[in-house]
């Protein structure tokens, strides 16, 4: 299935065809890794997949990898708080409770110890157990922003590392023990050079496509603008153009609204391309991609 | 000038054929490529940058550092390797490593070994989850590059030196792998080496890395239990299993390397030879 799928992609990246779409993987938790507070959902991510994953009664857990302190128009430590808060408030909506932060310091990911991260990772897939890893696809083309580059990294390795027994044993004291998760789908950035090259498409319905609108919404401190509204339309007015319906609304309404559009035109675009209305892309990589040689015979024999 | 300096060392390349390697992978990735360039006469310099120290079961990470070099000795030896000289540098901590300290190393071993032939982890790869490989790959293809100034190292007293022909090779993870690049000329393009004459090689090789074979046969069967399922071979798990194993992964790879060819059994590389540096324009 997942060699097909796989194929598929390859060929649909070559012929212009329509990405294959995925089923919903088997599975009670999802963990979810990436450097920031809304990386949860925004144009990159996934804020859809985690609301179809938790409606059909998945567990969700939510790392956050650094403390954000760079977001935000307060200063650090505000920003810190506000956005953890946020987070919190933004999960809620996709039904995620729980959100763990690992407080590394914003946009300085490039020279941080990542075995360390990457322990961190493997522990907290060991002690949650997820069946499901979502994160950044490391591979992403033109990816600029360090803490996504370097938690993606190591999050592929915590990926794999922590169903080995052999990788920090230490950890075994403490109550957890190796835990391999079936399923990583990395996300990628649509707006950079050639983003990522998606080998799957989640369809997602009205309602998880309403989720992920609210869910980025939450996160005011980054995203809550409500000088848009007189900017764009001062902007279209330029063109001849006009949007009554962002007119007709006070300036807080239409900084919701602009959120919800680009959220609403993001799945669309990526459910076009997988024939359904909304959708998102990934990059899945299964539990035996790391034994493509042994791929065939497991599917024969194993029961 | 340059481009001269480099038909000058390609001309006057010695036969030998270097290996760079992360971890025990590079022998399920390039050892019917390296058999097939012994047997063509070429000298084999096995280079571990990794220990392989998480490759064992039930063991301490040294020892199982200690018995897959010996055994990584024995592989080389039945492929007709010359010389092994491992790092010994922790395994998946080569990004620790810095990256001039690992490509100086690379560099040093190129400059007095003149290898014709360089077999490299791809750094370029997409899709390897095992990032060690990408480490050690990308140490050793800035080795291959800076060997050739004689700014680099100049305390060495060792020619500058420019090895005309690389191979890079990865896992068959990356459905991309076949993709030509962009370019003819400067970037490496993809080939596939039929190995069929030298598979019984590789796979008697293969056997020899019995704590490494024996380590995956138990991770394999532990993730399979862990999802409710077994593999009859793995019913019990000693050396012959877990080489039965190696086998079936070697052959399941190795038809995976000649899909699209004429080839049964083959390996896939990116490859840079005299085109890479030379546009065909110019080669006459």
């Amino acid at each position: 299935m997942c060699k097909w799928l796989l194929w598929m992609a390859v060929a649909a990246a070559a012929t212009g065809q329509p990405l294959p779409l995925g089923e919903l993987p088997r599975g009670k938790v999802v963990l979810i890794a990436q450097p920031h507070h809304d990386d949860h959902t925004t144009d990159y991510g996934m804020g859809g997949f985690i609301a179809r994953l938790i409606e059909n009664g998945y567990r969700g857990v939510y790392i956050r990898a650094s403390n954000d302190e760079k977001d935000g128009r307060n200063g650090y430590a505000q920003n810190d708080i506000i956005n953890l808060r946020e987070a919190r408030a933004g999960l809620r909506h996709l039904g995620v409770d729980e959100v763990v932060s690992l407080n590394w310091r914003n946009d300085f990911m490039n020279p941080i110890p990542l075995n360390e991260l990457r322990e961190q990772l493997i522990f907290l897939i060991r002690k949650y157990k997820p069946d499901v890893v979502l994160g950044h696809n490391p591979w992403e083309h033109y990816q600029k922003n360090p803490d996504h580059r370097n938690v993606g990294r190591a999050l592929v390795e915590a990926y794999w590392m922590a169903g080995d027994r052999n990788v920090h044993p230490e950890h075994f004291a403490l109550g957890v023990t190796p835990h391999a998760a079936r399923h990583f789908y990395g996300k990628g950035r649509l707006d950079w050079g050639l983003g990522q090259q998606s080998n799957v498409a989640i369809a997602l319905n009205e309602t998880q496509q309403r989720k992920k609108e609210l869910a980025i919404a939450a996160h005011r401190n980054v995203y809550h603008n409500p000088g848009a509204k007189k900017a764009y339309l001062a902007a279209l007015a330029g063109e001849g153009k006009a949007l009554p319906e962002l007119a007709a609304v006070d300036d807080n309404t239409a900084s919701d609204l602009i959120l919800h559009w680009w959220m609403n035109w993001i799945s669309r675009d990526i459910g076009r391309r997988a024939g359904v209305k909304y959708a998102e892309d990934y990059y899945h990589l299964d539990r035996w991609d790391d034994l493509p040689g042994l791929r065939n015979y497991l599917q024969r024999n194993a029961r | 000038m340059r481009r001269r300096q480099f038909l000058l060392a390609a001309a006057a390349a010695p036969k030998t054929v270097m290996v760079v390697a992360a971890d025990a992978r590079w022998l399920e990735c390039c050892a019917g490529l390296v058999a097939r360039q012994l047997a063509a006469g070429l000298r084999g310099l096995l280079v571990r940058v990794g220990d392989d120290r998480l490759e064992g079961w039930n063991m301490p990470p040294e020892q199982a550092a200690w018995r897959n070099r010996l055994e990584a000795e024995a592989a080389a030896k039945v492929l007709g390797l010359a010389e092994v000289v491992s790092f010994g540098y922790p395994a998946s901590e080569l990004r620790n490593v810095p990256h001039t300290t690992l490509r100086d190393r690379l560099l040093t071993l190129i400059r007095r070994h003149r290898p014709a032939v360089l077999v490299i982890p791809n750094p370029h790869t997409e899709h390897d989850r095992n990032l060690d490989s990408y480490y050690a790959g990308a140490a050793a293809e800035d080795a291959w590059h800076a060997a050739r100034f004689a700014n680099y190292l100049p305390a060495l007293a060792l020619e500058p030196y420019v090895t005309p022909e690389v191979y890079y090779y990865a896992p068959p993870v990356d459905p991309r792998r076949r993709e030509p690049e962009a370019a003819a000329a400067f970037v490496p393009q993809p080939v596939q080496v039929d190995i069929s004459p030298w598979f019984a090689q590789k796979l008697a090789a293969a056997r020899e890395l019995k704590t490494v074979n024996r380590a995956r046969a138990e991770r394999l069967r532990e993730r399979l239990a862990a999802a409710g399922q077994r593999l009859p071979l793995l019913a019990t798990v000693d050396d012959a299993a877990a080489a039965r194993l190696a086998e079936e992964n070697l052959r399941g790879l190795a038809a995976l390397g000649a899909e699209g060819s004429n080839y049964a059994l083959a390996e896939e590389f990116r490859y840079a030879g005299v085109e890479y540096g030379i546009p065909a324009k110019y080669l006459r």
